[in-house]
């Protein structure tokens, strides 16, 4: 009887230990896989955003512009490639990134007034991306190990299970730490709060809309109209994505010189 | 007049009575204290809901700026641009960001502030020095950054390298001399052999709050127990000193008491207010002095006290008339605090004189009989130092009467035209002695760089299409900078347009020619979207408002002067008109704040004196029923001030907060020895025994002296109390103190003096037109 139980008890926790090992990945894996879903989903992507940049007393400005991006066949490398179609004035701006994780990113910017490229020197990743609350990080994603990553606890937010995820940069930053939120099923960060060294809350991103968009056989979610809300400066800015289109058949030569003085009418429409 | 005399007699017979209730009504008063609060900004002298601060808030907002401002300037006689400087400004830019209250995101220096270039190929735009150049490439490289950017020299580093500047804004409500103080520990522990600085307006003006209200606890006691022993080694008894002092007690307490109660808190202006009442309450040495001749006279203590109080009652009720309003014109003024300050010391003067006919006759008749007979029996007019200096003025002035009028006449015109050199200017950092952190601070800043006192332009193109974006609004505002800067009194300005060309710059491989405003305005729009892709979006937003209809030029000026906005605001002015621009161009910032200030409070405070000096010689009709007397006894007042304010004049000491308040004081003071004077000498002439019809030379001659020792003895003890008191002052680390000091004594020696002098030879020279006048009037 006793060896019966003995058996039963063992052969019981053998059929949960894996499967509880399974559904706890470290920290490292959780970020991993967020940043593979929020930032490298599908070959390529290509969107129409409109980002609202809204300052204390309510006054808004609008940019809207349209992003291609194109992953490398492996690694985190990526292409991106940016064209302005509002502010009026500032029409037909493009803008182009090659990012290398690790390793500074190589810019340029198309200026149609004066007919010039230029390449952009690009030694800060946390300044703002066209003066939006957003920083060049939060839209092409931070180096996997820029931070120390450590799972504080899972917990319910809104209608998702998440994993609580604390980053603390290894390098000083203008925060200390990042506490984000991550949803269970689908990796993407719902909510992401950054604190000062003195415990101070200063910025919150959070993620109002997630949308199922599919390409081919895949469904891929996607954050389609996102926040950050800068709460020292009361300014915050408003992502919306018009038309999200994964696997459009980018190819790496698009991403050049030349396309910035003329892109491909397609792209940009 | 009949109650007055009442309260007198029943003082006299229910002393102990007296004193109970005196302390009753204090004690209740003193309740009040727990409300106490204070306020050290003297920005809030102006209601938040005034225009200028109206003002100057909206464009905080709409330009995301910050109240305050604090400048540290790092200095290094072998140049700052070394590693170990740099190493120590990033230090020190690192621990800033830590400090609460600091807005860490928005200081401006090396390692923060943004840099455009054009390096290699590489348009550049990222913060200046995000690491310590360690070659020496790389710091000739730094070098050439700073000294090519018009953004950077005059601002964060001084042409010669010397300096270097890091800017920190704070948040709203921090405490500058807190935040002042904490960045000094910082700077100290990093160390030398640079040599830091800290300046801006909130180190100044929060500094000088909080020394303000410790000064204040300093001083009053030490000019208390000054004033103490003088009446001690006046008059020998103890309790008569203390009554006096505790009379100059319980007005405080009721006057403080009944400002708290009230709700207000107290200001920097009010906190000025014990020590003026002390100096209020000795005026009661009048009741005393002729109390000891009186008693001296008929051993009756009660009969000398019934006396005294009919000799002097009414001079002393008509200088505490001529004090408290003196103040009390301030009740009608238009600032709150100058309103608040007006009413508690005219309300503590008339407290004052209520305890002079209560307080004061009840503690003569308890104290020691013996005690007084002795002390009084050594009280003799005609004798001692005092009694023989009084003497020998009022002689010189009663029979040379009219040399002595013609050398006051002389003084008179003199101080007058001096008076018109005055300055109406406040000048907080010149507050701080020579010497001093704050004052050295400001001083080797502004040597250096382009400025510690920070202005803002607001160029407003109306509305439109982003309407400053047009290059031939920018050229305005160009031209207005290039104007502003040519005053001899601004060091630096700074817009969008500085941007602009950059950007220009940067984009056309770093070639000079290029740093001009373009020619299109898309191009400026493209431009600054470019810039606004990688900078700070401070750096935007200060200088540009979010429909781009607004500009903010930032104007440093090398003096907080009054005058230097004064002159920046001609400049605009002269600048519209001859541009013909429809631009509308107002000033803004901290330095225009206290230009407004001045003006207000200031201005304010001119025209409650000038009132004053009206009300003041009303009641000296009044007091003397007589225009002809009042005039005699204008006369040691306009001396007196004509020769204080000529002397201001003359040395260049500008007409601030501190003389505007003790102004006021000055006329009710210095009026009192007037009302003394002549009230006692008229009642000594109807008094005289009665010989021949006309005024006589020697029978007026015996009746002057007779005032200028015996009265004149209570005048003359009076100022040296005060003057003793007040000396202290001039030790004090403020200058504002030292002012008030040199002013007090100044002024009761000078007021004390000319009426003396002044008096008796006024009075011999216009005998026929006064004394018959006054004996129809006695008729």
């Amino acid at each position: 009887m006793k060896r019966l139980i003995a058996l039963v008890a063992t052969w019981g926790l053998a059929a949960i230990l894996p499967a509880a090992a399974q559904e706890s990945p470290t920290a490292e894996q959780i970020v991993e896989r967020s940043l593979k879903a929020f930032f490298y989903q599908g070959d390529d992507f290509k969107a129409k955003i409109t980002m609202e940049l809204i300052d204390q007393a309510g006054h808004k400005r609008s940019r809207v512009l349209t992003m291609l991006r194109k992953n490398a066949a492996s690694g985190w490398n990526q292409k991106y490639f940016i064209y302005f179609h509002e502010p009026g004035d500032v029409r037909g701006i493009t803008f182009m990134v090659w990012k290398y994780p690790g390793k500074e990113d190589d810019r340029w910017i198309f200026v149609p007034a004066v007919d010039l490229v230029r390449r952009i020197a690009a030694s800060d990743k946390r300044s703002s991306f066209v003066g939006s609350d957003f920083t060049y990080e939060d839209v092409s994603g931070r180096d996997l190990d820029a931070d120390t990553h450590s799972l504080l606890r899972s917990e319910r937010l809104g209608e998702r299970d998440c994993y609580v995820i604390q980053s603390v940069p290894k390098e000083p930053l203008e925060y200390a730490k990042k506490i984000a939120w991550i949803a269970r099923d689908i990796y993407l960060p719902i909510k992401e709060e950054y604190y000062s060294t003195q415990g101070e809350l200063l910025k919150v991103f959070s993620a109002e809309s997630i949308e199922n968009l599919s390409s081919a056989k895949t469904t891929y979610p996607t954050v389609l109209k996102r926040t950050m809300k800068n709460l020292k400066t009361g300014h915050r800015t408003e992502v919306t994505f018009g038309t999200a289109l994964y696997n459009i058949g980018l190819k790496d030569d698009d991403f050049s010189e030349r396309y910035m003085r003329s892109p491909v009418r397609s792209w940009i429409e | 007049m009949r109650r007055r005399f009442s309260l007198v007699a029943f003082s006299v017979k229910h002393p102990r009575l007296v004193i109970v209730l005196a302390g009753i009504v204090t004690l209740a008063f003193a309740t009040q204290f727990a409300k106490l609060k204070t306020d050290t900004n003297p920005k809030n002298m102006l209601p938040e809901t005034s225009d200028v601060r109206v003002w100057n808030d909206q464009i905080e907002q709409i330009f995301g700026l910050y109240e305050d401002m604090i400048v540290i300037g790092v200095s290094n006689e072998a140049g700052v641009l070394n590693p170990r400087t740099l190493e120590k400004i990033k230090r020190i830019t690192d621990e800033l960001m830590q400090i609460k209250g600091i807005a860490g995101r928005d200081v401006s220096s090396f390692p923060t502030i943004t840099n455009v270039t054009a390096e290699a190929g590489f348009l550049k735009v990222a913060p200046l020095m995000t690491d310590i150049p360690s070659s020496s490439g790389d710091l000739e490289a730094l070098r050439t950054v700073l000294f090519d950017n018009p953004l950077f020299v005059d601002r964060i580093i001084s042409r010669d390298g010397k300096v270097a500047a890091i800017y920190v804004p704070l948040e709203k409500g921090a405490n500058g001399k807190e935040i002042a103080d904490t960045i000094r520990r910082i700077v100290a522990r990093v160390g030398g052999p640079e040599q830091y600085y800290v300046a801006g307006d909130p180190v100044a003006r929060d500094t000088f709050g909080a020394e303000m209200f410790k000064i204040m606890g300093i001083f009053s006691p030490i000019a208390g127990m000054i004033m103490f022993l003088a009446i001690y080694l006046m008059f020998r008894n103890i309790p008569l000193a203390l009554s006096m002092m505790a009379v100059a007690m319980i007005s405080i307490v009721w006057s403080m008491g009944l400002v708290l109660g009230l709700g207000f808190p107290i200001h920097i202006m009010s906190s000025m207010s014990p020590v003026f009442l002390m100096a209020i309450a000795t005026d009661s040495i009048h009741i005393f002095n002729e109390f000891y001749f009186r008693y001296r006279e008929c051993r009756d203590r009660r009969a000398a006290i019934l006396d005294t109080m009919e000799a002097v009652g009414r001079p002393v009720r008509y200088t505490a008339l001529a004090t408290a309003s003196g103040f009390a014109v301030l009740l009608f003024m238009h600032i709150i605090p100058v309103q608040v300050f007006g009413g508690l010391v005219a309300f503590g003067t008339l407290a004052l004189r209520l305890l002079s006919f209560s307080f004061i006759p009840a503690i003569l008749m308890l104290v020691n009989e013996e005690r007084i007979s002795r002390a009084s029996a050594r009280e003799d007019a005609a004798t001692g130092p005092m009694g023989i200096l009084l003497r020998k003025l009022g002689s010189f002035g009663a029979f040379r009467p009219g040399l002595t009028v013609a050398g006051g006449l002389l003084v008179l015109l003199a101080g007058a035209a001096g008076a018109t050199l005055i300055r109406i200017n406040n000048n907080m950092v010149s507050w701080f002695k020579e010497g001093s952190a704050v004052r050295v601070a400001d001083t080797v800043m502004n040597r250096a760089l382009g400025g510690t006192s920070l202005a803002y332009v607001i160029a407003d193109a109306g509305s439109g299409d982003e309407p400053i974006k047009d290059p031939a609004v920018l050229r305005t505002i160009e031209g207005l900078q290039r104007r502003l800067e040519g005053l001899p009194v601004v060091g630096k300005t700074t817009s969008v347009v500085d941007i602009v060309k950059r950007i220009n710059r940067a984009l056309h491989d770093d070639d000079p020619k290029f740093s001009i405003i373009p020619d299109s305005k898309t191009a400026v729009g493209q431009y600054l979207f470019l810039f606004a892709m990688s900078a700070k979006p401070s750096d935007l937003d200060n200088v540009i408002n979010h429909d781009f209809t607004k500009a903010n030029i930032w104007v440093q000026l090398k003096t907080w002067d009054a005058q230097a906005m004064r002159d920046v605001i001609m400049a605009i002015g002269d600048y519209k008109l001859q541009q013909r621009t429809s631009l509308d161009i107002r000033p803004g910032g901290v330095a225009y704040f206290n230009l407004v200030w001045n003006d207000e409070v200031l201005g304010d405070m001119v025209r409650g004196f000038a009132i004053s000096l009206l009300v003041v010689f009303a009641i000296l009709a009044l007091s003397f029923r007589s225009l002809k007397w009042a005039l005699v006894g204008y006369m040691p007042l306009l001396f007196t001030i004509a020769i204080i304010y000529g002397v201001v004049g003359l040395v260049g000491k500008d007409f601030d907060m501190p003389i505007s308040v003790l102004s006021c004081l000055s006329l009710g003071m210095a009026v009192d020895f007037a009302i003394h004077f002549i009230g006692r000498f008229r009642r000594r002439w109807e008094e005289r025994p009665k010989g021949g019809a006309q005024p006589g030379g020697g029978e007026l001659a015996d009746a002057l002296l007779w005032t200028c020792t015996r009265p004149g003895k209570g005048i003359l003890r009076n100022a040296v109390l005060f003057a003793s008191a007040f000396g202290v002052m001039l030790f004090a680390p403020l200058t504002p103190y030292v002012t008030v000091g040199a002013f007090i004594v100044s002024m009761m020696t000078l007021s004390a003096l000319t009426t003396i002098l002044f008096v008796p030879a006024l009075i011999r020279l216009l005998q026929g037109w006064l004394l018959k006048t006054a004996r129809d009037a006695g008729k």
